[in-house]
C-alpha cells in the first residue's frame, strides 16, 4: 500500500470532495494561492480559483459566522483555520449559532460545515498550542474529531465535509508529517469508530492524537519488560465509541488515558466516569489519566518536554497502573 | 449619502395598500401579544417591534421567498414582513407544539425557511456574519439571491459589524445590511455609546454605500431597500441602510419604559406613527378611503384573532422529542 | 365586547403581585392608553395603561388592594357602552387565570452519575478499609471465596485479582495444579468453572430411596397435566369438631383423630361420590377405581414416604386415625413393608405443620389427583354481607392438583367444592 504524510492525505480527501461537489469552498487565512499555513490547500487555488479558497482577512469571528451562514443557505464551508487558538475567537458563535440552528429550528435549517485545523503542543509557544477537546466535545450539536493515522485523516474529513453537521476536525501538529499507509480509491470512514491499534491484555491505553503514538514507543519498552498494552485510538471524541473501550478494560481490567489537553475536566475524565459507570466491576485498578501539564504551553525545549506526555512517561504510568 | 427625497408615488395601487396591510398585520400582531405576556401566556422575554413597522415592511417588500433574512431579537416585524404565518408565530411565541420550532426557541428564533426566513437570534450582531454569508452561497452557486441582516443600533458598536461588513464589501456579496437605529440598545443611547454622527457614515471607511432613511416613511424605507436589492442583484455588492426609527414600548415586555428618556420623546415619536403617516398619505393621495382602511383593518384583526386561537388551543410541545434534530442522523453520544 | 383587565406581568420572571391602587373608579369610562391602575411588582410600585378602552367594572369579590395574587388574576373589566346596562359578572373566570403552564415541569432523567465517595486507599481513614477492587471482589464472590480474610498486594493494601486468584490457587490440594503458578486468565470470564472444582463440594450418594424419589416426580411432571385448584375453607366447624373428640376420647384414653384423619374421611366421601377422581390411566382406557386408598404424605428421614390406608370408605373415623398413627410410626421406624407403600387411589398431604398456606403438590402417578393442606390460621372474615357482618373463624387452604389428562377444571372444581362442604359442615357426613 503507497504511503503519505497526514497532511497529504487530508488533502487528497479534500481534493476529492471538492471535484465531487461544487458548493465546497474553503476559507481560511491564506488558504488561497500559498496553499494553507500547514499545505492544507496546496494546488486547489489554481483549479478551483478564488469563491472556492476564499484568503480571508484576520477575522476568525467574522469569517466562521459566514460560513454559518453560507452553510445555512446549501454550500458546505470548510473554515481552516489554522491554529485553534485563533479560532477560539469565534467561540461564542460556534457554541450559540453553529451548533445550535438545526436544534433551534427544530430541523428547518441544517449546517453542514467542517471547522479544522492545527492543535497542540510543537514548539509553539502559549498561543498556538490549544488542543481544548473536552471543551467541544461539551457541546451540544458538535462532532469532534481527532485523527492520528493519515488513512484516518482522508477518511474522515470525507465524511466530515459529507456530513450535514457541524464538525471540528482537529490535527496535532506533530502528525502533520506522520507517514503512514492510505488505501487507494473512494472510502470513508465512520464516526464513532475507535480502533485498536495494537492488541495488549494487561492494561488498556487510550491515546488522544498525537500522544496515541508515544503510547505506541511506550508499549514497545513495556513488552520487553513483559507487560502487553491495548492500545486504542478513539479517532472521534464526539461520539465516542465507548464500547470499544469497554469491551477492552473487561479484557484487560486496568485503563489509561493519554491526553495532550488539561486534565481538569478533559476527555479523560469523560472517559474514566463512562467506564467508571458502565464497566465498574471489570476494574482491578482505578482509571489512571495522563495529561499535559495544567499550564499554557512553554516555548523552551526542556519546558517543554517537561509539560507533555511522552513514551517514558506513558511507560511508567502503565507500570504502575499494572502493579498498583 | 443624504436623505432620499420624497419622490411621487410609482408604485401600483396593491402594493401600496399592501404596505400598510404588512404594518397593520405586524401592529395587531404585536398588540395582541402585549396582551398575552401581561396575562402570563408567554414563558420568557418578549421584545416588541411596535411603533419599528415601516422598517421591516419597507425592506421585506423587495425581497423574494429566496432571498434569506436573518433578524435580531426585536424580530417579529421582520417574520411577519417576510411571509411567516402569524399563526406559527403566536404558537411558537406561546411556546406551543405547534409554533415554528415547536416551542424549543420562542420569540427570540423563529424560523421560517420556506418563506426566506432564517431566525431570530438572542445574540446580536451574527445576523450581519450569517447574511454575508448568504450572499456568499448564492454568488458561489451563481443566483441571484441575497442576503438580509436586520440589526440595531446596539449592534453597530459589535465586533461582527466591523469583521463581516469589511468582508461582504472586499468580497462583494449581495447582501443588505439594515441597521434599525432606534437610538437606544437596550437602554443605553447610543449617542453615549459612539461618538459616531451615525451609522450609516461608517460605511465610507468599508467602500460601500450608506444611506440614512426616515425609518417611519415606509415609502422612504422601500426606495431605499429598492435600490440596495437592485445592486445585490446585480453583483455590485452590499449596502448599508440605517432606518432611523423609534420602539414605543419598553426594551422588553416588563420593563420600564423612562427613566433612560423622557415620556416628552416618547409622546413626540408617537405623533410619528408610521401607520398613521401612511394611511394619512394614502388618504391624502386618494389612493384610498376610510372605509376601504375600515375593512382592511377588520381583515387584519381577523387574522389575529384567529391565529391567537389557533395558538391558544394548541398543545404544550412534549418533551420526549427534546433529542431530535441535534445531529442530522441519530448518533450516539455520551 | 367586555375586555378583561388583568394583574399584568411586569418582568419575565414576575409570578404574583397586588393591586396598589385604582386609578379610575367604577363606572368610570376609560381609553386605551389612559394609567387604569397601579400594581405593585417586584422593584417599585408601577402605573398600568389600559389596553382597551371601555367603561370600568370593578369586580366586586376581586382582588383587594395589597393582596397578592398570581399574573393574570382579573381585576375588572372594560365594558362598551351598549352592553353597560346588562353587562353580568361571567361566573367562570377559571380560563381567565391564566397563571403559565410549567414549560418544562416533566423532568428530563439527568445523566446518572454513581458519585464514589469513598477514597480509595488513601490511608488517612482511622476506620481500617479492606480495600478490594471491583473486578477482584466480583471474582472472589464468583469463586465463593470470603475475600475479606485475604490480604492485597495493591497499592494501599487493595486486594487485587491477582490476589483473589492466588488464594483459589493456595486452595487447590493437588500438586499438580501447584506447578502450574499462574494460570493463564485471559479467557477467564464471569465465574471460573474450571476453579469450582477445585474447592471440593459435598457429596452425597444418592440412596435407592432418593432414586426412587427423584424418578417418581420428574416422570409425574413429564407425564401428566397438572393443574392445580385452591380454595379457602372454613375450618371452624372442623376445629371445634376435634375439640370435640378429643374431649370425649380422652375421657376414653384414646388418642383423637388427627386433621388428616378427618380429612381422610372427608376425602373418601367425596371420592365416592366424584369416582372420576378416583381413576387412573392405563393404556388407553381410564379405571375408575371402586375402593379408596387414600395415601398419607410422611416426611421421615429417609426421605418423603407415602404409606397407604387402605378401604378408607369402609372405616370409621376412629380406626382410620388408629390405623394411621400406626402407619405413620411404621413409615418413620422404617419397619413399613412394600405392600403398605403401594396401591395409593389418592394421596393428602399436609404442610399446615411449616406455617404453609396453600401449594402446588406433585401427583403420586398413577394416581390422578392429590390434596395438599395447609395450615389452619384465624382470620376475620365477612359472616353476613348484607348486614356488613365479620366475625373470627378458623380458615384453611386446600390445594388440589388434578391431572387434566383425565379430570377436567368442572369435575376437579365439584369434587373439592364438596370436600370444603363436608369440612365446612361435619354434619353432613352423617347425611349418608
Amino acid at each position: 500500500m503507497r504511503e503519505m504524510t497526514f497532511t497529504d492525505a487530508a488533502r487528497e480527501g479534500l481534493s476529492e470532495e471538492m471535484a465531487r461537489d461544487p458548493m465546497i469552498f474553503v476559507v481560511g487565512e491564506g488558504i488561497g494561492a500559498r496553499g494553507g499555513n500547514f499545505n492544507t490547500t496546496v494546488g486547489l487555488y489554481d483549479i478551483y480559483g478564488e469563491m472556492r479558497l476564499r484568503d480571508t482577512p484576520i477575522s476568525e469571528r467574522g469569517f466562521t459566522g459566514l460560513c454559518t451562514g453560507a452553510a445555512v443557505m446549501g454550500a458546505r464551508p470548510v473554515v481552516d483555520f489554522m491554529f485553534l487558538d485563533f479560532e477560539l475567537d469565534a467561540l461564542g458563535d460556534i457554541i450559540n449559532q453553529t451548533s445550535r440552528l438545526r436544534w433551534m429550528s427544530n430541523g428547518q435549517v441544517k449546517v453542514p460545515i467542517v471547522l479544522r485545523g492545527g492543535i497542540g503542543i510543537a514548539s509553539t509557544g502559549p498561543h498556538h498550542s490549544s488542543s481544548m477537546f473536552s471543551l467541544f466535545m461539551h457541546i451540544p450539536g458538535l462532532h469532534v474529531v481527532a485523527p492520528v493515522f493519515p488513512k484516518d485523516a482522508k477518511g474522515l474529513l470525507k465524511t466530515a465535509i459529507r456530513t450535514d453537521d457541524p464538525v471540528i476536525f482537529l490535527e496535532h501538529k506533530k502528525l502533520m508529517k506522520f507517514r503512514g499507509p492510505v488505501p487507494e480509491g473512494e472510502y470513508l470512514t465512520p464516526f464513532g469508530k475507535a480502533s485498536i491499534v495494537r492488541e495488549g491484555k494487561d492494561l488498556t491505553i487510550v491515546g488522544i492524537s498525537y500522544p496515541l503514538v508515544e503510547a505506541l514507543t511506550a508499549a514497545d519498552m513495556l513488552e520487553k519488560e513483559g507487560i502487553s498494552a491495548e492500545i486504542i485510538d478513539p479517532r472521534t471524541l464526539a461520539p465516542l465509541d465507548i464500547d470499544t473501550i469497554l469491551d477492552s478494560v473487561s479484557k484487560t481490567h486496568r485503563l489509561l488515558v493519554v491526553d495532550e489537553d488539561y486534565s481538569p475536566c478533559g476527555a479523560g475524565a469523560e472517559i474514566a466516569a463512562q467506564v467508571v459507570e458502565s464497566g465498574f466491576y471489570e476494574l482491578d485498578a482505578p482509571v489512571r489519566r495522563l495529561n499535559g501539564a495544567f499550564v499554557p504551553a512553554p516555548i523552551s525545549p526542556p519546558l517543554e518536554t517537561a509539560v507533555v506526555p511522552n513514551a517514558m512517561n506513558i511507560a511508567q504510568v502503565a507500570r504502575a497502573l499494572v502493579t498498583e | 449619502m443624504e436623505k432620499d427625497d420624497k419622490s411621487p408615488l410609482l408604485l401600483p395601487k396593491y402594493q401600496l395598500l399592501e404596505l400598510l396591510k404588512t404594518m397593520l398585520l405586524i401592529r395587531f400582531c404585536e398588540e395582541q401579544l402585549v396582551k398575552s405576556y401581561a396575562r402570563g401566556e408567554i414563558p420568557g422575554g418578549m421584545h416588541t417591534y411596535i411603533g419599528e413597522e415601516a422598517t421591516a415592511t419597507g425592506v421585506c417588500a423587495n425581497l423574494r421567498d429566496d432571498d434569506a433574512v436573518f433578524s435580531t431579537h426585536r424580530g417579529h416585524g421582520h417574520a411577519l414582513a417576510k411571509g411567516m404565518k402569524p399563526e406559527l408565530l403566536l404558537a411558537e411565541v406561546l411556546g406551543k407544539a405547534t409554533g415554528s420550532s415547536a416551542g424549543r426557541g420562542g420569540s427570540m428564533h423563529l424560523f421560517a425557511p420556506d418563506v426566506g426566513f432564517y431566525g431570530t437570534s438572542g445574540i446580536v450582531g451574527p445576523s450581519i456574519l450569517l447574511a454575508s454569508g448568504a450572499g456568499y452561497t448564492a454568488k458561489l452557486e451563481g443566483s441571484d439571491k441575497i442576503g438580509v441582516s436586520f440589526f440595531g443600533d446596539g449592534a453597530s458598536n459589535n465586533g461582527v459589524f466591523h469583521e463581516g461588513i469589511n468582508m461582504a464589501t472586499a468580497w462583494q456579496l449581495p447582501v443588505i445590511f439594515v441597521c434599525e437605529n432606534n437610538l437606544y440598545a437596550t437602554e443605553v443611547a447610543f449617542s453615549y455609546a459612539s461618538k459616531s454622527k451615525n451609522i450609516a457614515s461608517r460605511a465610507a471607511c468599508y467602500g460601500l454605500p450608506g444611506i440614512v432613511v426616515d425609518g417611519n416613511d415606509v415609502l422612504a424605507v422601500y426606495q431605499a431597500a429598492n435600490h440596495a436589492v437592485e445592486r445585490a442583484r446585480s453583483g455590485e455588492g452590499p449596502t448599508l441602510i440605517e432606518c432611523q426609527t423609534y420602539r414605543t414600548r419598553a426594551h422588553a415586555e416588563g420593563m420600564k419604559d423612562v427613566g433612560y428618556r423622557t415620556q416628552e420623546e416618547i409622546e413626540q415619536w408617537k405623533e410619528r406613527d408610521p401607520i398613521e403617516l401612511w394611511k394619512k398619505r394614502l388618504l391624502e393621495d386618494g389612493v384610498t378611503s376610510e372605509q376601504e382602511i375600515g375593512e382592511m383593518e377588520a381583515e387584519v384583526l381577523k387574522t389575529v384573532e384567529d391565529a391567537i386561537q389557533f395558538a391558544r388551543q394548541s398543545p404544550m410541545p412534549d418533551p420526549s422529542d427534546i433529542f431530535d434534530h441535534l445531529f442530522s442522523q441519530e448518533v450516539h453520544h455520551a | 365586547m367586555a375586555y378583561e383587565v388583568n394583574l399584568p406581568r411586569l418582568g419575565w420572571d414576575m409570578v404574583e403581585g397586588s393591586l396598589a391602587t385604582w386609578l379610575k373608579q367604577d363606572g368610570e369610562f376609560v381609553k386605551a392608553g389612559e394609567l387604569i391602575f397601579t400594581v405593585e411588582g417586584d422593584k417599585a410600585i408601577q402605573e398600568i395603561e389600559a389596553y382597551d378602552s371601555g367603561y370600568l367594572r370593578i369586580l366586586p369579590d376581586g382582588p383587594q388592594p395589597g393582596q397578592k395574587v398570581p399574573v393574570g388574576t382579573i381585576l375588572g373589566y372594560l365594558v362598551s357602552e351598549s352592553e353597560l346596562d346588562d353587562f353580568e359578572f361571567p361566573n367562570d373566570r377559571t380560563d381567565s387565570q391564566a397563571t403559565l403552564e410549567k414549560v418544562g415541569s416533566k423532568e428530563l432523567k439527568p445523566n446518572a452519575h454513581a458519585t464514589q465517595q469513598d477514597g480509595s486507599g488513601n490511608g488517612a481513614s482511622a476506620i481500617r478499609r479492606i480495600n478490594i477492587s471491583p473486578y477482584a471482589k466480583r471474582l472472589a464472590e464468583g469463586m465463593g471465596i470470603d475475600w475479606k480474610t485475604l490480604k492485597g498486594s495493591g497499592r494501599g493494601g487493595r486486594i487485587m485479582a491477582k490476589d483473589v486468584k492466588a488464594a483459589v490457587s493456595a486452595m487447590e490440594l493437588s500438586a499438580k495444579t501447584k506447578e502450574e503458578g499462574y494460570q493463564d486468565v485471559s479467557e477467564v470470564g464471569m465465574v471460573a468453572p474450571a476453579k469450582l472444582e477445585t474447592i471440593p463440594p459435598t457429596r452425597i450418594s444418592m440412596t435407592q430411596i432418593h432414586r426412587k424419589i427423584a424418578e417418581h416426580m420428574a416422570a409425574s411432571a413429564h407425564t401428566t397435566a397438572p393443574v392445580t385448584l385452591t380454595t379457602e375453607v372454613d375450618a371452624t366447624e372442623l376445629v371445634a369438631l376435634r375439640k370435640q373428640l378429643k374431649e370425649g376420647l380422652l375421657v376414653e384414653g384414646q388418642s383423637p383423630p388427627s386433621y388428616n384423619d378427618m380429612l381422610t374421611k372427608i376425602a373418601a366421601k367425596a371420592l365416592l361420590e366424584h369416582p372420576w377422581m378416583n381413576a387412573r390411566i392405563d393404556g388407553d382406557e381410564i379405571i375408575q377405581i371402586n375402593s379408596i386408598h387414600v395415601a398419607i404424605a410422611v416426611d421421615t428421614d429417609r426421605g418423603l414416604l407415602v404409606p397407604v390406608l387402605r378401604d378408607v370408605q369402609t372405616k370409621s373415623l376412629r380406626r382410620i386415625a388408629h390405623e394411621s398413627v400406626e402407619l405413620i410410626e411404621k413409615t418413620r421406624l422404617g419397619t413399613i413393608g412394600l405392600n403398605e407403600l403401594q396401591d395409593g387411589t389418592f394421596t393428602i398431604t399436609n404442610l399446615g405443620m411449616y406455617e404453609i398456606d396453600a401449594f402446588t403438590p406433585i401427583i403420586d402417578l398413577p394416581q390422578c389427583a392429590i390434596m395438599g393442606v395447609g395450615q389452619i390460621v384465624a382470620k376475620q372474615v365477612v359472616v353476613d354481607v348484607e348486614r356488613e357482618k365479620v366475625a373470627i373463624r378458623q380458615r384453611m387452604v386446600l390445594s388440589l392438583t388434578f391431572d387434566h389428562r383425565l379430570v377436567d377444571g368442572a369435575q376437579a372444581a365439584r369434587f373439592l367444592q364438596r370436600v370444603k362442604r363436608l369440612v365446612e359442615k361435619p354434619y353432613l357426613w352423617l347425611a349418608g
